[in-house]
C-alpha cells in the first residue's frame, strides 16, 4: 500500500463495534481517498414578492415533492475508496432503510466508474468521514437528488484514473479505456487496475477542472437492471447491524421518564433510594430530563419506574376536541393552487352543486425497530451510532447539546429498522447522550413500544371539502379543495421558514387537483394540535389523494360515467396529462378494466402525481359480513428514469401494502389525555391475510429519476373505496373504511 | 444456568437470569443482535427463535422456560461448513432469491418462522403459507414476496434433499 496515500480525514473512521471481520470486505482498508466537490443547490428564497403571491409561488416549487430547498455538502469529501485490490468502497450519506438506495446509488456510481458490480461494497458514511448530507433522507428524493452528482462524482474518478494511467504507461488519456476497474490501451498491449494505479500513484490527486463527460443512457449496463440488493447478504444472516444492536464495551443502558399524558411537563422528580437498586449506575436529574444508566435495560426501567417523578398535567384532551379543530372552515388557509376562478364558476353553477366531505384518523409510523441510539460522550469528542434518516440533525442536536464542535461529533449512521418519517432525528439519541456525558461511558438507549405509540409523534388527522361544477356530458368545469390538517413539515421548521412557505408543504403533499379543468383552487390549512404530529410516508399524500380521487370517482358516478374514461376526459392536454394518461391506460389492460369478474367483486381506480412520479392503481374487491376484501391491487407507476425496476417494484408492493393498512385497519385516537393504543394489541397493522396479490408494471421514461418510495402509496385508500362504491354503492369518506 | 444455542453451551450467571427473557439475554448477555426486537407481548414477531424446533416469541419467554431445551436462532439458520463457507438455508436462499427484505428488522422471525413451519409441512399449500404466516408483522409490506419465498424455500428444500419431502 502507497504511504502517499495517507488518509485524509482528521479522525480515523471506525468500523462497526460488534461487526466481525467473517466477510473480508468488512475489514477497513486504507486505500485511496479523494475528494470531489459536490453540487450545491442552493435556492435563494429573497424575491420581493407579496405574500400571498409569494405562498403560491413557494407552493408550486414545492410541489415537486421534495420540500424545503436544501443543499448537500459542498466541501470535497471522499465518496469512493479503491484499494490496492481494486475493491471500491461507496461511503453513501443517504440512509439505507429498506428502499434499496445503497443498491440503486452504487448502481449510479459502478457505471460511471467503470468498475465491476462484484467489487464493490457500499457502507453508510460516518459524518466525521463524510460526505454529509444535509437534507436527510426523506421525500423519495434520494436517487433523484444523486442521480447527477453521483455520475459526476464517479466520473471525475474514472477521469483522474485515466491520466494517471496514461503517466504511468507513458500513453496518450486518448489511448486508454477505462472497463471493468482496469484502464486498457487500445491495442490491448497494457493495463494496469485502479488498485495498482493508486499503488503506483507519486504525489496528490487533482480533481479535473473540467465537467466529465457522462455516458448516454443508451450505453447503461447497470442502470436499469433489477441488480440484487448489496445489504440483503447481511440481513438475511441476522448480521446487519442496526440503532438498537449496537455495541462497544463498557456500555451500560439508558431510560428516562416520559411525559404520562399529552401536554404534561416535567415539574421535579426525586431520586430517593432508586441510586442503590440493583444494577443503577447514575441517575440524572435536570429541568427538562430524568433518566437513569444501568447495567442492564431491565435495571434501568425498574429505576425509572421507581423513581418519584412529578408533572404539570393539563385538562385531558379527547378525541372530539381533535376533531373540532381539523374541521374545514370555510375561507380559513392558504391558496396553494389558483386559477381560473373557481369560486365564481362554483357560484354561478346551475346545476346542484356536487360536494363531498372526508376525513382521515391519526396514524402511527409503527416500524418495527423502535428509537435506539448508542452514545460515547467524552472531554473533547462525541460518538453515535444511531438509527436515523438525517445524521447531520442529530449532529446537530449534539452541538447544541455538548457545546462541542461539528468536528468532535461522530454521527455513524446504522441501518434503520423501519423509518417511514418516524426517524427523521431521533428519539433516542439526546437521551443517550445526556446519559452517556453523566456517567462517563458509552449509553444505549432503546425505546419500547408503549413508548413509541403514546410519547412519538403521529400522522396527523385531515378533513378534506371538495366542490365540483360540471357539465352533463362530464367535463369539470371548476374543483375546489379545501383541506384541513394537522402540521407535518411544519413541526419541524422554524417559525421564519414557515412564514416564507406561509402553509404546510408536508400537509397538502398532494393537495393539488391533478386534473386539467380551466378553473381550480386548492386551499391548505394547518392546525396546530396538541398532540405532536409530523412526517408519516407520503406525508399528506395518502390523505389528499383519498378525498380527491374519491371525489372524481363520485363526479363520474353523477353523470353515469366509467370512472377510467371520465378520468381521461378530464385530466389536462399537457405533458403531465398525456403521462397520466399513459399509466391510466395501462393499469386498465393490465387489470382488465371493465372485463367480467367474479360475482361480487368490483374494481376501483384511482391515480396520483408526487414529485412528478406518475402512477395508477386498480384494486379488485368483495365484501363479506360487512368486511372489505381485497384480491389484488394492478399498479402501474413511471418515476421517469428507472435504476433498478425490482427495487421499484418492491417499493410499490410496500407502499400499496402500508396504505392497505391504513385503508382498512389503522386509526389512533386520543382518550384521556393519551394515544388509546399502547401496542399493537389496539392498533393492528395489515398481515400477509388481508395483503391482496399486488401486480406493479414499471415504466421507465427519459433520461431523469425521479421518486419511487412514496408515491405508490397515494392511490390506494381510493382506488379501494372506489371500488367499494362500485360494489355496494356506498361511499365511504373517512378512513379507515367502514361499511355500515 | 445453561442454555444450549445453536449447538453450542451457554452459562448465564447474571443475578436474575431465570426470569429475564430470552430475546434480551441473547440480545444484549450474548450479543446475538440477529434475534430483534419489535413489541414484547409476542405480537409482531420479530423476536421468533425456534425452541426444540418450535417457533416461539423470545420476548415474551423467560429463560427458566427453554432451560434444557435446544434454541436456533436466525445465527444458527445457516450450516457452517468444514472449508469456512456458509450453506444457507432454503429459506434464506428464497428469500435472497426472491429479494424478500426491505428493512429487515422483522425478517429474521419471518425467517424463523417459516424455518419451524416448513420443518413440520415440506410442502405446504398457499392457504397454508398464509395461515402460517399471518402471525407475523413486517411494516415495509414485503407480504406478497414472502409468501412466494416461503414456497420457493420449500422447493429449494426439496431439490437439496428429495427424499425428505416424498
Amino acid at each position: 500500500m502507497s504511504q502517499n496515500n495517507a488518509p485524509s480525514t482528521p479522525m480515523t473512521p471506525i468500523t462497526p463495534p460488534t461487526k466481525s471481520a467473517r466477510k473480508k470486505w468488512r475489514i477497513t482498508r486504507r486505500g485511496f481517498l479523494i475528494g470531489a466537490g459536490v453540487v450545491g443547490s442552493g435556492v435563494a428564497l429573497g424575491y420581493v414578492f407579496g405574500r400571498p403571491a409569494l405562498h403560491l409561488t413557494m407552493a408550486e416549487m414545492l410541489d415537486g415533492g421534495g420540500g424545503p430547498p436544501s443543499s448537500i455538502s459542498t466541501e470535497p469529501m471522499a465518496w469512493i475508496e479503491v484499494a490496492p485490490d481494486n475493491r471500491a468502497t461507496f461511503h453513501i450519506p443517504k440512509i439505507e432503510m429498506g428502499q434499496g438506495v445503497h443498491t440503486a446509488l452504487a448502481q449510479i456510481l459502478a457505471e460511471e466508474l467503470e468498475i465491476d458490480w462484484a467489487n464493490i461494497n457500499v457502507v453508510h458514511a460516518n459524518t466525521i468521514r463524510g460526505p454529509i448530507d444535509g437534507s436527510g433522507t426523506t421525500g423519495s428524493t434520494t436517487v433523484s437528488s444523486m442521480y447527477p452528482v453521483l455520475r459526476e462524482v464517479a466520473a471525475n474518478m474514472r477521469e483522474m484514473l485515466r491520466a494517471e494511467a496514461a503517466t504511468q504507461l507513458g500513453k496518450p488519456v486518448a489511448d486508454l479505456i477505462a472497463t471493468n476497474g482496469t484502464i486498457t490501451t487500445k491495442d490491448k498491449a497494457a493495463s494496469r487496475t485502479y488498485g495498482e494505479i493508486i499503488v503506483a500513484k507519486r504525489g496528490k490527486w487533482d480533481v479535473p477542472k473540467d465537467k466529465p463527460v457522462l455516458k448516454p443512457v443508451s450505453e447503461f449496463k447497470l442502470i436499469g437492471k433489477s441488480l440484487q440488493r448489496v445489504d440483503l447478504p447481511d440481513k438475511i444472516v441476522g448480521e446487519a447491524i442496526y440503532g438498537y444492536d449496537v455495541r462497544v464495551p463498557n456500555m451500560l443502558y439508558g431510560a428516562f421518564a416520559h411525559p404520562p399524558t399529552i401536554g404534561a411537563t416535567l415539574k421535579g422528580a426525586t431520586a430517593g433510594t432508586v441510586g442503590s437498586m440493583p444494577g443503577v449506575v447514575k441517575i440524572v436529574i435536570e429541568k427538562d430530563f430524568v433518566g437513569v444508566a444501568a447495567e442492564s435495560r431491565q435495571a434501568a426501567r425498574n429505576a425509572i419506574d421507581a423513581l418519584q417523578v412529578e408533572w404539570n398535567e393539563v385538562k385531558p384532551l379527547q378525541q372530539a376536541d381533535i376533531d373540532a379543530m381539523i374541521a374545514v372552515r370555510e375561507g380559513q388557509g392558504t391558496i396553494i393552487q389558483n386559477e381560473g376562478d373557481a369560486q365564481k364558476v362554483l357560484a354561478a353553477q346551475s346545476l346542484p352543486l356536487l360536494q363531498a366531505n372526508y376525513n382521515t384518523p391519526f396514524a402511527a409510523h409503527a416500524h418495527l425497530e423502535p428509537q435506539a441510539a448508542l452514545a460515547d460522550v467524552q472531554a473533547d469528542k462525541a460518538r453515535i451510532w444511531v438509527s436515523t434518516q438525517m445524521p447531520s440533525l442529530v449532529r446537530g442536536e449534539m452541538v447544541t447539546l455538548l457545546g462541542m464542535k461539528e468536528e468532535q461529533i461522530e454521527i455513524n449512521p446504522a441501518y434503520v429498522g423501519g423509518g417511514f418519517g418516524r426517524k427523521v432525528g431521533s428519539d433516542a439519541a439526546m437521551p443517550a447522550a445526556r446519559l452517556s456525558k453523566a456517567v462517563g461511558r458509552p449509553v444505549h438507549v432503546g425505546w419500547v413500544r408503549q413508548e413509541e405509540f403514546q410519547n412519538g409523534y403521529l400522522r396527523p388527522p385531515t378533513a378534506h371539502m371538495l366542490k365540483a361544477a360540471l357539465s352533463a356530458d362530464g367535463q369539470i368545469s371548476a374543483l375546489e379543495h379545501q383541506q384541513s390538517s394537522g402540521e407535518v413539515a411544519a413541526a419541524f421548521l422554524p417559525p421564519v421558514m414557515m412564514a416564507v412557505f406561509g402553509s404546510d408543504f408536508g400537509a397538502w403533499r398532494g393537495a393539488r387537483i391533478h386534473y386539467g379543468m380551466p378553473n381550480r383552487r386548492t386551499v391548505a390549512r394547518v392546525v396546530k394540535l396538541p398532540v405532536k404530529t409530523g412526517w408519516w410516508r407520503g406525508l399528506g399524500l395518502l390523505a389528499n389523494i383519498f378525498a380527491i380521487e374519491s371525489f372524481i370517482d363520485e363526479l363520474a358516478a353523477s353523470v353515469k360515467m366509467d370512472p377510467l374514461a371520465f378520468r381521461l376526459k378530464n385530466l389536462g392536454a399537457t405533458e403531465e396529462g398525456e403521462r397520466f394518461r399513459n399509466v391510466l391506460n395501462t393499469v386498465a389492460d393490465k387489470a382488465g378494466w371493465g372485463s367480467p369478474m367474479p360475482d361480487g367483486h368490483a374494481r376501483g381506480i384511482a391515480c396520483c402525481t408526487d414529485g412528478k412520479t406518475i402512477v395508477a392503481q386498480v384494486a379488485e374487491v368483495s365484501v363479506t359480513n360487512k368486511k372489505i376484501q381485497v384480491h389484488k391491487v394492478h399498479c402501474v407507476i413511471e418515476p421517469g428514469l428507472v435504476i433498478n425496476p425490482d427495487g421499484v417494484k418492491a417499493q410499490s408492493e410496500g407502499a400499496i401494502t402500508m396504505g392497505l393498512s391504513s385503508t382498512l385497519f389503522e386509526e389512533a385516537r386520543i382518550e384521556d389525555g393519551k394515544v388509546n393504543a399502547r401496542n399493537f394489541d389496539a392498533y393492528p397493522l395489515i398481515t400477509m391475510r388481508d395483503t391482496p396479490e399486488i401486480e406493479v408494471t414499471v415504466i421507465s421514461r427519459g433520461e431523469t429519476p425521479l421518486g419511487v418510495g412514496e408515491p405508490p402509496i397515494g392511490p390506494v385508500a381510493a382506488a379501494v373505496a372506489n371500488a367499494v362504491f362500485a360494489l355496494t354503492g356506498q361511499r365511504l369518506r373517512s378512513l379507515p373504511l367502514k361499511l355500515a | 444456568m445453561k442454555i444450549t444455542i445453536n449447538g453450542s453451551e451457554k452459562e448465564i450467571s447474571a443475578p436474575g437470569a431465570a426470569t429475564q427473557m430470552l430475546l434480551w439475554v441473547l440480545r444484549d448477555d450474548l450479543g446475538m443482535i440477529g434475534t430483534k426486537f419489535g413489541c414484547g407481548v409476542g405480537i409482531c414477531g420479530s423476536c421468533t427463535v425456534h425452541v426444540d424446533g418450535v417457533a416461539t416469541r423470545a420476548c415474551i419467554t423467560p429463560l427458566a422456560a427453554v432451560e434444557g431445551k435446544q434454541i436456533r436462532t436466525v445465527e444458527g439458520l445457516s450450516d457452517k461448513l468444514n472449508d469456512g463457507t456458509i450453506k444457507l438455508h432454503p429459506v434464506q436462499e428464497a428469500w435472497l432469491q426472491e429479494q424478500v427484505p426491505q428493512c429487515s428488522w422483522c425478517q429474521s422471525g419471518q425467517m424463523m418462522t417459516a424455518a419451524a413451519f416448513l420443518a413440520q409441512n415440506p410442502k405446504p399449500s398457499v392457504d397454508q403459507v398464509v395461515d402460517a404466516m399471518s402471525n407475523n408483522y413486517c411494516r415495509c409490506g414485503c407480504y406478497t414476496r414472502i409468501k412466494r419465498a416461503v414456497t420457493r424455500a420449500a422447493e429449494i428444500a426439496q431439490e437439496q434433499n428429495p427424499e425428505r419431502a416424498a
